[in-house]
């Protein structure tokens, strides 16, 4: 006990065991909602650049209108990638095709939409090993490779690549054969992707003409720093319709872009400030019937001579007790559900220190302005109305 | 030689005191002067209305001084700032009608708080102090009780117990025996008369029973906002036939 005070706050909680239970639970359920909504959040941001992280690149070319790997990321010539790759201090580098196509998706039968992203076949374009092994095999015209993260249920489709079958689907009005498969995951924007050679994607889209391609990956020599080549290039190309970046700054732009531009950054953010609200409005209602229940105590602490700063303190340190009451078994089931959803989608939903610190502090805000709304009553315990 | 004189305790000098305003002002205390002597305990008494319980009030720093002027151990109230008032407040043990415990709080804990709010709940002896305030009203053996636990004479005891722990210089009482039966309210008297007197302490009890008037040293009655002139009122136990 600090210098000799009682931990009035502490013994009034927990007189009644049920109703600290209830007030805890209700700081919990809003610590929840803000980690599930900042979760989503950050699950879109994840998947999105999930992708970026799958190429073999130190600098990324792409158009300057450019906002994420995606298939309308807009497209340039290839003549700007090979002007760029003439700089020193490149040591290698690739074009890459990216495109939209329906497909009839073997699950079902229906149809819908594939991005199709168009590589060479002779160079390292991918991280994953594996995936880099099986690039020969997309020589054959109008072979494909599949992401076992594509949304749906294509088991029997996986089971039958596995097994050594090519089995043939409608892929952009072609018949294509699935030659073998990878593992990107699904993403928000998109159902499936598929990896093609340069030779099938200018085969299934006839309309695109050779040459104009919408990525390029650059490859940096041993003991060159990528941001300060980067520079080099955009200096040496002049101004242009291309940009260059070093892979971890586009998954940043990709990243802002979309925390600021995407409408579903906004419904998130949104949903954390509500489930903030909520909470806040929960630990008003339980401190303010607490204050409310103990006003004749407190009278009888001011009569006897305590001052008002003395009763605020039982307050505050009601707030703090519900924080961490509430927030760590909050934190434990989010780390759960976390799991459970992140499988649901197919999609990684991992928790970071950065938001545990930040939503603690949050809780530990919205419990301390709770409880200054809650003291406000304090004010009118009248030490007169005891007697 | 002044110094020689009894210091009074409590001085009050043309209080007045009325609640509402302008066309609703109804006065509760008018043009009142008293003087408590220090070390004596004195009753004050008349019927329901006549303000006494305002003046207790006034007295222990409770309520704002309107006019007039209350010195409670040479302090005086009128005008005090906040600051004062609590400290003001610190000085007097009070015993409420009701006893007023925290009821999250064990006997001990309560008596406890009468030192805590003075800064004195951090010393090593804090314990033995309270202890032995229990032990002086006979609640040793419930010290680790809650209120709930206890009958009401044993809790308006152990808020003798948080009045006196302290070790006020003054005592403020507000019928402290009204929610006892007799025989319970006159146990509680003779305690707090009897730690008051071992503490020379100056009382200052509100009461309408007629039963413990013989502990007093002087009583003093109240009619419709002033003081009785002393010849008017009657000292003493005698007077208790009268009204009985």
């Amino acid at each position: 006990m600090l210098s000799g005070r009682t931990p009035l706050g502490w013994l009034q909680l927990t007189h009644s065991t049920s109703r600290f239970v209830v007030a805890s639970a209700g700081v919990g359920f809003a610590v929840m909602l803000v980690f599930m909504q900042l979760g989503f959040m950050n699950m879109l941001f994840d998947a999105t650049v999930t992708i970026h992280k799958k190429f073999f690149a130190d600098l990324v070319v792409m158009s300057g209108s450019a906002k994420g790997i995606v298939p309308d990321s807009g497209s340039f010539s290839r003549r700007r990638l090979v002007q760029a790759a003439g700089v020193d201090g490149v040591a290698g580098f690739a074009e890459v095709y990216i495109g939209t196509l329906s497909w009839t998706k073997p699950s079902d039968g229906t149809v819908g939409q594939i991005v199709v992203f168009g590589v060479p076949t002779d160079q390292r374009v991918f991280n994953d090993p594996d995936l880099d092994a099986k690039m020969p095999s997309l020589r054959v015209l109008n072979s494909f490779l599949v992401d076992e993260g594509s949304r749906g249920d294509f088991t029997t489709f996986f089971g039958k690549i596995k097994a050594g079958d090519q089995p043939t689907v409608k892929l952009g009005g072609q018949t294509a054969t699935a030659v073998g498969t990878f593992k990107f995951g699904a993403s928000f924007g998109t159902e499936a992707i598929a990896i093609v050679s340069t030779e099938t994607f200018l085969h299934l889209v006839p309309t695109r003409p050779a040459g104009v391609i919408n990525m390029g990956l650059i490859t940096v020599s041993p003991g060159v720093d990528a941001q300060g080549l980067a520079d080099t290039i955009t200096a040496v190309m002049g101004p242009t319709e291309v940009k260059v970046w070093t892979m971890s700054g586009f998954i940043g732009l990709t990243r802002d872009i979309l925390r600021v531009e995407s409408p579903i950054a906004i419904v998130f953010s949104f949903g954390v400030i509500v489930g903030l609200f909520v909470g806040a409005v929960i630990v008003v209602q339980i401190l303010s019937s607490d204050v409310q229940d103990h006003l004749s105590e407190y009278a009888t602490f001011k009569a006897i001579g305590f001052s008002n700063r003395f009763l605020l303190g039982i307050v505050l340190e009601q707030s703090a007790i519900l924080t961490l009451a509430g927030y760590f078994p909050a934190l434990l089931i989010s780390l759960g559900l976390y799991r459970v959803v992140g499988a649901a989608v197919s999609m990684s939903m991992s928790m970071t220190f950065d938001r545990i610190a930040l939503v603690f502090g949050l809780t530990a805000v919205m419990c301390a302005v709770a409880g200054s709304i809650a003291m406000r009553r304090i004010y009118s315990a009248d030490p007169a109305e005891v007697f | 030689m002044p110094d020689l004189l009894p210091v009074p305790a409590i001085v009050l000098t043309h209080l007045e005191h009325w609640y509402g305003e302008d066309s609703l002002k109804r006065p509760v205390l008018r043009d009142l002067n008293l003087t408590v002597e220090a070390g004596k305990t004195t009753f004050l008494m008349g019927p329901s209305g006549c303000g006494k319980t305002t003046l207790l009030t006034l007295i222990g720093a409770l309520r704002s001084v309107m006019a007039g002027s209350v010195v409670v151990l040479g302090q005086e109230l009128k005008g005090a700032s906040e600051a004062v008032m609590v400290q003001s407040r610190r000085r007097a043990g009070f015993v409420f009608q009701h006893h007023n415990l925290h009821r999250s709080l064990t006997v001990l804990q309560n008596v406890r708080m009468g030192l805590e709010v003075r800064g004195e709940s951090g010393r090593a002896d804090t314990r033995e102090r309270c202890m032995e305030v229990l032990e002086a009203v006979g609640l040793a053996e419930h010290a680790d009780k809650r209120q709930d636990q206890i009958s009401g004479g044993q809790k308006q005891r152990a808020a003798v117990a948080r009045a006196l722990v302290g070790r006020p210089e003054l005592l403020l009482a507000d019928e402290p025996t009204a929610a006892l039966d007799s025989k319970t309210g006159r146990d509680v008297m003779e305690l707090m008369q009897r730690l008051a007197a071992e503490r020379r302490m100056t009382v200052l009890m509100v009461t309408h029973d007629n039963r413990i008037l013989d502990i007093a040293d002087r009583i003093v009655e109240m009619e419709d906002g002033r003081i009785l002139p002393s010849g008017q009122a009657h000292s003493g136990p005698n007077r208790i036939s009268e009204k009985a």
